[in-house]
């Protein structure tokens, strides 16, 4: 008797499950809140470093019946560098895959914190780009951005983006040591000098480059390593300092490599390295591999990328980012 | 019908008193299992550099009998830094452990380590021989 009863309840609760389930939600077609909108994406991935940009993309339109663009403005809670520049194209993608650019107006003007573009076409729908060059002012620091749209109807538009940080790492990109010429390397300055350059800044000397057939190849060694890790090399008076130094491989930084790994090393990476007990050399490396850097006085850390080494000429092609402690 | 079910309720029973009446396998103080097995050796060894490559110049030399390995590694390797790591017959485990960077920089006195066959009754302690490529 009881099973029967279950029987029944079981039945009726499928029933009522498969009207649940044949019952479809009706679409509605959004309607447009016809008023100026706005919006903003970040184009630009990693680390933000002094000296380089910051790309965005600023999408403002509103319906052709309210009215037309008026202008377009972005307020950087850190003034930008002057070649901070908001784009007077607006672009679309064809149908091969290309963006083809418009222009709606005179070129950006920069003006204190804000870039401002003026548009001179009558339009009601437009993408700029904006380029933030963070300025030296920004190291360290976390930037802001309110972008703002104007239209012919009095009504304004604003979207904030941030905070992001801007790193306290430095970059330089492609120096190119020579051995037994210029090959000699300061990541305070980072830069390269000759022996005779390298006498005069003797306290600023963390590595030399040095290449000998197999088995040493190319290398990386502090001046004050042991002299088998620099064969034949006659350093140049008070060149003789000991860098703590430590290998790495499968480590191309997209920033420092320009190759197509989504690696970023940060100041957080430089923050946290332990360099402990490490070699004061690197000796027979190979290409794409990477050091990293602690300076005698502990005052910087770096990564050195090399780029690209050539046995012939005896050349190496390094990037550097440097984090001052 | 209750009969089919009464059958299987009483096998099943039998099946749990069966396993519970079973002996717990024996395990070691690492929570390793203890077998019979009594080989006792290292099949292979390999070095790897700080940055994880291999620092090994040739394939490394190991004698089971004279319980060494003796491996060249390529000129200018920090020695300092290096991190072994050993392949060993089967259930057997290493004393000491591995458990980061070891220093192989004293190459007048060699790391020793033992190898434990899988029933925790043999011991062999290897030498382990570094030499730089020259």
């Amino acid at each position: 008797m009881s099973a029967k009863y279950f029987q029944h309840t079981a039945l009726l609760f499928s029933f009522v499950l498969l009207m649940a389930a044949c019952k479809e939600k009706e679409y509605a077609l959004p309607e447009p809140k016809g008023v100026l909108q706005n919006d903003v994406i970040k184009r630009s991935f990693g680390p933000n470093l002094v000296g380089g940009n910051m790309e965005f993309a600023y999408a403002m339109a509103l319906p052709a019946s309210k009215g037309k663009l008026v202008s377009a403005e972005v307020e950087a809670s850190i003034a930008g560098a002057p070649a901070t520049w908001l784009e007077n194209r607006t672009y679309y993608t064809n149908n091969s895959g290309v963006d083809v650019p418009t222009l709606i107006g005179a070129a950006s003007v920069n003006s204190g914190n804000k870039t401002t573009v003026t548009f001179t076409k009558d339009t009601m729908s437009s993408t700029l780009r904006y380029y933030y060059y963070a300025p030296e002012e920004a190291r360290g620091k976390p930037v802001t951005f309110k972008f703002t749209a104007k239209s012919s109807n009095g009504e304004t538009a604003t979207y904030t983006m941030g905070p992001y940080n801007i790193s306290k790492m430095d970059m330089k990109l492609d120096l190119k040591p020579v051995d037994g010429a210029a090959c000699y390397i300061s990541i305070e300055d980072m830069a390269i000098y000759t022996a005779a350059e390298a006498a005069t800044k003797a306290g600023k000397i963390d590595l030399v480059y040095v290449y000998r057939p197999a088995p040493y190849n190319h290398s990386f060694v502090s001046p004050g390593s042991n002299v088998q890790y620099l064969p034949g090399v006659t350093l140049p008076a008070g060149v003789n300092r000991v860098s703590k130094l430590v290998k790495a491989w499968n480590l191309r930084d997209q920033q420092l490599a320009r190759l197509q790994f989504g690696i970023f090393i940060d100041d957080l990476d430089f923050q946290k390295l332990d360099l402990g007990d490490s070699a004061d050399f690197a000796v027979n490396m190979k290409a794409e591999a990477g050091i990293w850097v602690e300076t005698a006085d502990k005052k910087y850390r770096a990564y050195i990328f090399l780029n690209a080494l050539v046995n012939g000429t005896k050349t190496a092609t390094i990037s550097i980012k440097r984090y001052t402690m | 019908m209750k009969k089919y079910i009464s059958i299987t309720v009483v096998m099943a029973l039998m099946a749990f008193a069966w396993i519970s009446c079973s002996k717990d396998k024996p395990v070691d103080e690492d929570g390793l299992l203890i077998t019979n097995r009594q080989e006792c050796f290292v099949s292979n060894f390999e070095l790897l550099g700080s940055d994880f490559q291999t620092v090994r110049s040739k394939a490394p030399v190991i004698d089971t009998t004279a319980c060494t390995i003796t491996q060249e590694v390529f000129f200018g390797t920090d020695l300092k830094n290096l991190w072994p790591q050993f392949s060993l017959a089967t259930d057997a485990k290493l004393d000491p452990k591995i458990t980061g960077r070891v220093d192989f920089s004293d190459l007048a006195n060699p790391k020793q380590y033992a190898v434990v066959s899988g029933n925790r009754q043999i011991r062999k302690t290897y030498k382990i021989i570094i030499t730089v490529q020259p």
